[in-house]
């Protein structure tokens, strides 16, 4: 008897039950009509949308820091880049919302620049950047740490600058650790409700007719708040239904890279 | 002209090292001998803690390794995605010089390098042919080269036309090498002990 397996699995199962849970509830016993709306839908769109486009602005903002960090030792930088991740979700909405308000000279400035983050998709991306950044660089600086040295020892010891170096022959063989870090940043800003519930209840103008759509998680979270439950587990299995086979379809692909 | 006096301990190693000279180099030593640690010190990879190299009476002691025109050579030296052709070139074109045809042509030939291909995907001999090539064709004013004539067949060969081409384009190169009878192809020889070095010719 692998008693290993059973050490590991039983705890895993616990992990699953509750989607399972949700999935058979949610199209079975307790389906709601309102569950798979179109309100449901663009809901679940906008949120694998924006999700897209913070994974995206990542992989510009952070793979540098990512290596820096795998680089240098230097801890203070490390444990700042650990901040979004330590404090509540909820703060980082109010932040942005508060940077941005006509309260505060900067807010006063970003609004005369058009830049607008209450309940408008840059606020959307913004927080979900913000808060998922964190894990983006805990799965992309450990890849550079482990990366054999020897090219980009070649590379300085040939005169190429630190930034040549990372632009020219560290980034070209990244490919499989960056899509390793895009999926984790992209299920953790799937799944982000706390900050973007402050800052992006609802969009209001978005391309793809999202206007007036709400994230998935804030949708979800209103149909139990609202009191209907099967609504709300109903959305919830739809947007299980929807990410886990994108989850299990990106894995493959990057198995294969 | 190296002037290198190095004096540094890491863990229980002492490496207490002297070589002053120019040309081709040679370093001999058995295993842990200190051969590696000396010349990753010279090349700036690891802080001595007391000594300065100099290279041409430039102290280049506290340069980081992209700024010493010193490049270390090993048998894991390659930028792996990059065909052989702009491999060879790379370093060069990072310092912002152009390598004519001739030239090109002329080393592939004399270097053995007549095959394409990502150098990730050649055998360690092919690809050494190529890294030594391409650290050449940079113009450093010092080539290091751990052990990385070691997997490269008509060695002897190989070695004398290497530092034929340094020689002309006045690169010193100091290789490390644990068969005593390469010395024979250097104008210099050291030997390295316990992290000693001895200059015997």
């Amino acid at each position: 008897m692998n008693w290993l397996k059973v050490l590991a699995f039983i705890p895993l199962g616990l992990l699953v039950a509750p989607v399972i849970a949700l999935l058979y509830l949610g199209f079975g016993p307790m389906i709601s009509s309102a569950g798979y709306s179109p309100l449901v839908l663009r809901s679940v769109v906008l949120t694998l949308f924006a999700s897209a486009i913070t994974v995206l602005a990542e992989i510009l903002l952070f793979t540098p820091l990512s290596y820096y960090l795998a680089r240098s030792r230097n801890s203070l930088a490390e444990t700042l880049a650990d901040v979004p991740a330590s404090i509540p979700h909820p703060i980082v909405g109010i932040a942005l919302v508060v940077i941005d308000s006509p309260l505060t000279p900067v807010g006063r400035f970003l609004i005369s620049i058009g830049v607008n983050f209450f309940n408008t998709i840059l606020g959307l991306v913004a927080a979900l950047t913000i808060v998922s950044a964190p894990i983006f660089i805990k799965s992309m600086q450990p890849y550079f740490e482990s990366m054999d040295r020897a090219p980009e020892e070649f590379a300085l010891g040939l005169g190429a600058s630190r930034l040549r170096t990372f632009l020219s022959v560290v980034l070209p063989n990244s490919f499989r650790g960056l899509v390793g870090a895009s999926l984790i940043a992209l299920s953790r800003a799937m799944s982000e409700f706390g900050s973007i519930a402050i800052v992006a209840y609802v969009i209001l103008s978005a391309p793809f007719g999202l206007a007036g759509a709400s994230p998935a998680s804030v949708t979800i979270f209103n149909f139990y708040d609202a009191g209907d439950l099967n609504a709300a587990v109903t959305a919830s299995a739809v947007l299980v239904a929807v990410s886990l086979p994108l989850m299990v379809a990106l894995r493959i692909v990057k198995g294969r890279t | 002209m190296i002037n290198a006096k190095i004096d540094l301990v890491l863990g229980t190693f002492r490496l207490k090292a002297e070589i002053h000279d120019s040309g081709a180099i040679c370093v001999s030593g058995a295993n842990g001998s200190g051969k590696t640690t000396l010349l990753r010190a010279i090349a700036g990879e690891i802080k001595p803690d007391s000594g300065d190299v100099r290279v041409n009476s430039r102290n280049v002691t506290n340069l980081p390794p992209e700024r010493r025109e010193i490049v270390l050579v090993t048998p894991d030296s390659m930028i792996p995605h990059l065909q052989v052709e702009k491999h060879l070139v790379w370093g060069a074109s990072t310092k912002g010089k152009r390598v004519e045809e001739v030239e090109l042509a002329e080393v592939k030939a004399t270097l053995g390098i007549s095959y394409g291909g990502r150098v990730d995907r050649l055998s360690l001999g092919m690809r050494e042919r190529v890294s030594l090539a391409t650290a050449l064709l940079s113009v450093p004013k010092v080539i290091l080269v751990d052990e990385a004539f070691a997997n490269i067949d008509h060695r002897e060969d190989f070695v004398r036309s290497f530092f034929g081409l340094c020689h002309a384009r006045s690169i010193d190169v100091v290789h490390s090498t644990q068969v005593e009878s390469d010395a024979a192809l250097s104008d210099h020889h050291y030997s390295i002990t316990g992290g000693e070095t001895a200059r015997i010719s």
